[in-house]
């Protein structure tokens, strides 16, 4: 490699902004696993910590699903987003003093938004509880970082387009307008009644289904392909599964209020949808893992596609899953269970989270040409395995002891139901312990490739004085 | 670094896609829609396949289980046998009759339907209730004066007791008198509202309240005489 390669120089110009998302997007990551312990350690001890005003369970929980979903979510979306479409362009990263300064007031939002929660400030809606006063901050900075992704995306160098953009772009553009929706409805022009809800709960669980989600999967279209050396199998299905990621997932998510207050018609839609979605899914997972499976030494040889190939495993299972869960029948049982928390951690840990370090670990050399020791993305790569696995299963186990249980009107509510639920909090309370430290093995290896400096000054000063 | 990830980093060096490569490839690969093979291309038939099934189970559900688009969910409608309608409209009539006993009745003649002795006749276990349904929808209705003996015992002073003194319709005077008849171990008969009219239509000239001797001979039949 030379160093005035096109890669090379493209690299260079993103490695400013690629670096401060990155590293703000880990402290984030581990602020979320602070918040994620504090509230499962409040399940299995209620004393806990029950004195501060400020770590109420209602809060903690809030806080850990905000700092996790826009702190370490859209700050390594805008890292790994930026730096693929600049690649897949072959164009530089322009305008990242903007970038940064848009990077800067988006944290500072979610800051004031996450003290103003631990406050009591809440708004109530889901995934929306930030005090509404950060939310024109949040929208602002986002729509600068759009704008200069797109004029990436403008400058590229090949007209046509392939998998990986669409994904992307698209979850960069759906962000602000499900915002919007969700903003206009629930703050300017306040819905009534029964809309409310419906709108609070379609913008949290859309969040994930059209922000996180693509994101992912375009990254996994751009790395499956860079690293194996050979084009995605049936390509030619791809088009269709994002389309119909687009036309369903929006309508999919409103299963969610199986059994609730709300007219017939909309659960009755989104199961629908959601059968409908193993469409999408199986184009993903047929796009995936048919080319991975191709070469499936490699993958396991490279350490970033294991990630990658972790998390598309874990969407096509955890999908289908979720697809079952939103039949009546089965809804009858897992509503108002700890099956939510399933569908959460899935999205969010088992799927989103390792695509993305996935990227970073294929992205990061490269970027700042400097490796990360093999031995610590291994660790970081088991510990996080284990710990998702471990969480996913028991929230899955427990939330379907608990429905079944909680269906039992001769029990005893509090020794038998919660009684035999307690197991699996103490486990997930485990798992948080385990992800926490494999998140803080993570941060700790991006941080050392992107700052290797304050650690050496600090080393020379210390020789220096012992000297 | 690390040997083992320099190692890495040069095997994968050798075979790993460029971008404008993996975008190049791509862009041709959606050009001719497929890749060239001598077989026919199994998988978008059996996609096809399962998304025609998809579909078909789609649409069935959506039929059955939207309600129509209707904004409240269907009435349930429960068919009763004719046994169930009659206990039912008893059952109603019984619960209507109670509440009117409870409002007009019992501040003399108790909750209890014991009355208070020397004062008020009891209900309960009474000739006058049990009788035929005449008497006690006479005595609703015109009201009744001077003494009686229920049960041994001697009731009433000489001023004349008015029960109709505020209207009341034959359908309440048919609940009362049937929750009074069927209460606290009483077992009589039904009163109809039809039967009131009959017997408020029979008397209706008829301007002083009655008096027992005057019921007992209308009504010897069930007393006994």
């Amino acid at each position: 490699m030379t160093t005035d390669s096109p890669d090379k120089i493209i690299d260079r110009s993103a490695k400013l902004v690629f670096s401060f998302f990155l590293s703000s997007a880990g402290l984030w990551l581990l602020t979320a696993a602070f918040f994620a312990y504090l509230a499962a350690a409040k399940l299995t001890d209620p004393f806990f910590l029950s004195t501060c005003e400020f770590l109420t369970y209602g809060k903690i929980k809030v806080a850990q699903a905000n700092a996790f979903v826009y702190g370490w979510g859209g700050n390594a979306i805008f890292a790994v987003s930026l730096w693929i479409l600049a690649r897949l362009s072959q164009a530089e990263v322009r305008g990242s003093f903007f970038l940064i300064v848009a990077g800067v007031i988006w944290n500072l939002a979610i800051t004031f938004g996450l003290l103003g929660i631990l406050d009591g400030h809440m708004s109530g809606h889901e995934m929306l509880e930030m005090p509404t006063e950060v939310w024109p901050a949040m929208l602002i900075s986002y729509l600068i970082i759009t704008f200069l992704a797109l004029v990436i995306h403008r400058s590229r160098q090949i007209k046509e387009t392939i998998a990986p953009q669409w994904f992307i772009l698209a979850a960069l553009l759906w962000f602000p307008a499900l915002f919007l929706i969700a903003w206009h409805g629930l703050e300017i022009n306040t819905a009534r009644g029964t809309l409310q809800t419906v709108l609070s709960m379609w913008y949290g669980q859309s969040l994930i289904w059209l922000w996180l989600t693509p994101v992912a999967l375009g990254a996994a279209y751009y790395l499956i392909p860079a690293v194996l050396g050979r084009t995605i199998d049936k390509y030619y299905l791809a088009i269709f599964g994002f389309w119909c990621i687009a036309a369903l997932a929006p309508w999919s998510v409103v299963h969610h209020l199986e059994g609730g207050p709300v007219p017939m018609w909309i659960p009755a839609i989104g199961t629908v949808m959601s059968i409908a979605m193993v469409f999408p899914i199986a184009v993903a997972s047929t796009n995936f893992h048919a080319t991975a499976f191709l070469d499936i030494g490699k993958v396991w040889d490279s350490l970033p596609l294991r990630f990658v190939i972790f998390g598309t495993l874990s969407y096509t299972v955890s999908s289908y899953i979720g697809v079952v869960f939103s039949l009546p029948a089965v809804a009858k049982i897992t509503q108002f269970t700890i099956i939510n928390e399933f569908h959460f951690n899935q999205r969010v840990y088992g799927f989103f989270s390792m695509i993305i370090f996935g990227a970073v670990y294929f992205a990061l050399p490269r970027i700042t040409g400097r490796e990360i020791p093999i031995g610590a993305k291994s660790f970081h790569f088991w510990t996080s395995t284990f710990g998702v696995l471990l969480l996913l299963l028991a929230y899955l186990i427990g939330g379907l002891t608990h429905g079944v249980l909680a269906g039992q009107p001769s029990l005893e509510w509090s020794s038998a139901v919660i009684g035999s639920i307690q197991p699996y909090f103490l486990i997930t309370k485990i798992a948080f312990v385990i992800l926490a430290f494999s998140q803080l093995v993570f941060v700790v290896n991006v941080w050392r490739v992107i700052f290797p400096n304050p650690l050496s000054l600090l080393a020379t000063g210390n020789k220096e004085a012992s000297v | 670094m690390n040997e083992d990830s320099q190692k890495l980093d040069n095997s994968n060096a050798g075979s790993e896609f460029s971008d404008e490569e993996i975008v190049k490839s791509h862009v041709e690969l959606s050009k001719t829609k497929h890749e060239p093979t001598k077989n026919f291309l199994i998988a978008p038939l059996v996609f096809v396949f399962v998304f025609g099934c998809l579909i078909f189970v789609c649409s069935i559900q959506l039929a059955h289980s939207t309600n129509s688009f209707q904004l409240h969910p269907p009435v349930e409608v429960v068919e009763l046998t004719a046994e169930e309608k009659e206990a039912l409209r008893l059952e109603r009539k019984i619960s209507s009759g109670e509440k009117i006993f409870a409002a007009r009745c019992a501040s003399c003649h108790q909750a209890n339907g014991l009355g208070i002795e020397g004062q008020f006749p009891p209900l309960a276990n009474s000739e006058w209730v049990s009788a035929d349904p005449g008497v006690i929808a006479n005595i609703i209705l015109k009201g009744l004066k001077g003494e009686i003996i229920v049960d041994g015992k001697k009731y009433g002073t000489s001023a004349a007791v008015n029960m109709a003194a505020v209207p009341i319709s034959d359908r309440e005077i048919a609940n009362v008198s049937t929750y009074v008849r069927q209460a606290w171990g009483n077992t009589s008969s039904e009163v109809t509202e039809e039967f009131i009219s009959q017997v408020r239509a029979e008397h209706s000239s008829r301007q002083d309240q009655w008096v027992g001797d005057e019921l007992k001979a209308l009504f010897s039949d069930s007393f006994g005489e």
